[in-house]
């Protein structure tokens, strides 16, 4: 019972988090001193004050802040706010861009997991040899490695001379796939839209309808990215698991376990259960990190993701889908969060709410 | 090793005994914290990688100090007008192609090699503010939140938190973005601390308006930095302020103010000093990335991150040693921050200092045993 009170007690400080963090970018926003409709509406010559007008009177800029940030929320919830620079929903924006965002994090996250923890291990049972010293070495390296050269030398050798992957466009399951997906919520009751949601990633949705060449090419188009954003994180993982494995494998019930005569693998289950309590809480916020979009590496490898949205709409000044977005990431932070604290619940029986 | 081992008790020396002369006695009362000082450099010297970060780091301040005096092609020189050869000239050894830079030109004409010398002095300009003014406040507002609890807690956390919640870049973005225009007026306002911008960047008086791009990105690198600081001091606060030695001061009647600066602050430096060292590395390469977006300076100023987004147009046959040059620069200051950290966290952590004391005593002991033998 406690655990649940916990968590209600957990999710009511997650509101304020939400709200503070859309109303601290739109005071962000709205001391910008030029005018950001006159951006929108784009063109100083032929700018026609009639449309201006217009435009600043549908998005109440003529209201005062509060009555503008309150449209803002209030039609980012039922769905109508309009992104003025695409003409195109917010909301359809970003059911098209976070699902790249997040095929990107997952390969993202596979590479980092398949670096860092064999090579975390390795060092750990190899403690002061020259594997230790190199994967010591590799950590350093990964966190002062300037990202884009790192990912200009990756197109380089896998694009240019190799040609194993492309830079161009998403690949998308075909129109029956996408139409069979949107009658889930329907025709089936609960797991529909469950299946709905995950189905909007194309990579899942291909899986559902069995188009596996539109998998093969999505891997094919964006482990690129993943294997750049692993190698740069990995090091930084296989050293914190290092660390954590050599505490936990010198630790008392360890060597009790070892001197009771405990066959081999029934030690590493308990070292490794207990690595995983740390591991988990990075692991969690590198993946939320990867979910709000890297944009050094989309604007590199020409992705369209939320990353790249959310530094063209800086750049255009467009508030609606700034909110929107800081709305997103401030969703995937809180989030990652509550997931966390579960999982440490679930795998440390220590923890008690 | 020894040499360094010397060299750093030379300087220890240096400051007790000016810290004797203005305060006579000072020795007396501290020998306890001098004999401390002097382990560490022990340690420190043992340490191989701490000892090649810390001249990674040296070669980064001298070359930053010194860096615009030596370059011998000012950067606002485009060659390529006068030259057109010289336009992104590659790199090649002086038989084959004498009269031509060593190192390549850029689109401008203008030598590489002397224009590291600029990046050098930017980069690391940025880095050291960013660290010197974001530590700080979140230092501070994580002692406040940790010491007094309650709703001052609770704000500062939840303000954290709504910082936290944004990924850091997209957060320097918006304030890079925004920041210029204010900055530019600030700068208007007070032409003293223009010039002495201008002089720290080493730039030139005409380059004003980059340099109000430049101070967007350190303020709004600042903004996004006090966060991690905030709530990892709040943690160690946390932990440190139940203790007796906290009770005792406060029972002998310290103000809140001498409790959190002479008895907590001194608790929780160390790691304080390794997240840092490890920080300036991170600020060079963030500060970088913003400009690789193109939100920092633009052109005459040779900026790392800038140059080399502008390299990445005619990457890789007409621009890779611009893209390799600048790199290795950025990698190089980078990388000997990180390994000045992560010898600095063995040092100042004082389980494994001792460890590393015991094991360098022990060789010393085998070798000299050897000797004595042999």
């Amino acid at each position: 019972m406690g655990m649940t009170k916990f968590l209600i007690r957990r999710l009511m400080t997650f509101i304020p988090t939400i709200i503070g963090v859309m109303l601290i970018t739109y005071i962000i926003a709205y001391v910008i001193p030029t005018d950001p409709v006159r951006a929108w509406v784009g063109g100083e010559k032929l700018l026609n004050p009639e449309a201006l007008e217009k435009v600043r009177h549908k998005y109440k800029f003529d209201a005062p802040w509060y009555e503008q940030f309150s449209f803002l929320v209030i039609s980012l919830f039922t769905g109508q706010l309009e992104d003025p620079v695409r003409h195109k929903l917010v909301v359809q924006e970003l059911s098209y861009r976070f699902p790249i965002t997040v095929e990107v994090a997952i390969f993202g996250f596979i590479f980092l997991v398949l670096i860092s923890i064999p090579l975390g291990i390795i060092s750990a049972l190899k403690k002061d040899t020259p594997i230790d010293f190199f994967v010591r070495l590799f950590a350093l390296f990964g966190s002062s490695m300037p990202s884009f050269v790192l990912y200009y030398f990756l197109i380089l050798a896998l694009f240019v001379y190799t040609r194993t992957t492309y830079l161009a466009g998403v690949p998308l399951p075909s129109t029956a796939c996408m139409n069979m997906i949107a009658s889930y919520p329907e025709s089936i009751p609960v797991l529909g839209h469950i299946a709905f949601y995950i189905g909007q990633v194309p990579m899942f949705g291909a899986m559902m309808c069995g188009e596996w060449d539109v998998v093969v090419e999505t891997a094919k188009r964006f482990y690129l990215p993943g294997l750049a954003l692993g190698l740069l994180g990995g090091g930084f993982i296989a050293r914190l698991v290092r660390n954590s494995l050599l505490d936990v494998l010198s630790s008392d019930y360890i060597l009790f376990a070892k001197a009771r005569g405990l066959p081999k693998t029934w030690i590493w289950r308990h070292a490794l259960k207990n690595v995983l309590v740390p591991l988990v809480t990075v692991l969690g916020i590198q993946f939320g990190g990867l979910l709000a979009g890297a944009i050094i590496a989309e604007t590199v490898f020409n992705i369209p993701g939320m990353g790249r949205y959310m530094y063209d709409s800086i750049a255009r000044l467009n508030f609606p889908a700034i909110i929107s977005g800081a709305f997103l990431f401030a969703l995937i932070y809180v989030t990652i969060n509550f997931i966390v604290d579960i999982i440490y619940a679930l795998i440390d029986p220590r923890i008690r709410y | 090793m020894d040499v360094i081992y010397r060299a750093l008790c030379f300087i220890i020396d240096l400051f007790t005994s000016f810290m004797e002369r203005i305060r006579p006695g000072w020795i007396e009362r501290n020998k306890s914290k001098i004999d401390e000082w002097k382990l560490m450099a022990y340690a420190y010297s043992k340490s191989p990688i701490a000892v090649t970060g810390g001249i990674l780091a040296t070669i980064t301040v001298i070359l930053a100090l010194f860096g615009p005096l030596i370059a011998w092609e000012p950067y606002w020189q485009y060659k390529v007008v006068v030259n057109p050869d010289l336009w992104l000239k590659p790199p090649c050894l002086p038989p084959s192609c004498s009269g031509y830079p060593l190192l390549g030109t850029d689109e401008w004409g203008r030598d590489i090699f002397s224009l590291i010398f600029y990046g050098y002095r930017i980069s690391f300009i940025i880095s050291v503010m960013v660290v010197v003014l974001g530590v700080p406040l979140g230092v501070i507002l994580g002692l406040i939140a940790g010491y007094k609890g309650g709703y001052v807690d609770e704000v500062i956390m939840r303000l954290t938190d709504i910082f936290m919640a944004f990924p850091g870049l997209v957060l320097a973005i918006a304030f890079a973005t925004i920041l210029p225009q204010r900055i530019r007026g600030l700068l208007d306002a007070s032409p003293q601390l223009k010039d002495f911008l201008l002089w720290i960047f080493a730039l030139r008086p005409q380059e004003y308006g980059q340099l109000a791009a430049l101070l967007s990105i350190f303020l709004a690198l600042v903004l996004v930095w006090w966060p991690t600081y905030a709530r990892v001091v709040r943690g160690t606060v946390l932990s440190v302020r139940e203790q007796t030695f906290i009770e005792a001061a406060r029972s002998l009647g310290l103000s809140t103010w001498r409790i959190l600066i002479k008895h907590i602050l001194p608790n929780i430096l160390s790691p304080i000093i390794v997240f840092a060292t490890f920080d300036l590395a991170t600020a060079v390469l963030l500060a970088a990335s913003l400009s690789f977006l193109g939100l920092g300076p633009q052109d005459p100023v040779p900026e790392l991150g800038f140059m080399i987004s502008k390299a990445g147009r005619f990457f890789p046959e007409r621009s890779w040693w611009i893209v390799v040059f600048l790199g290795i620069v950025l990698l190089l200051i980078a990388f000997g921050w990180n390994l000045l950290g992560d010898g600095l966290r063995d040092i100042l952590d004082p389980r494994t200092r001792r460890a590393i004391e015991v094991r360098a005593r022990a060789k010393a002991r085998a070798k000299a045993a050897k000797v004595k033998g042999g």
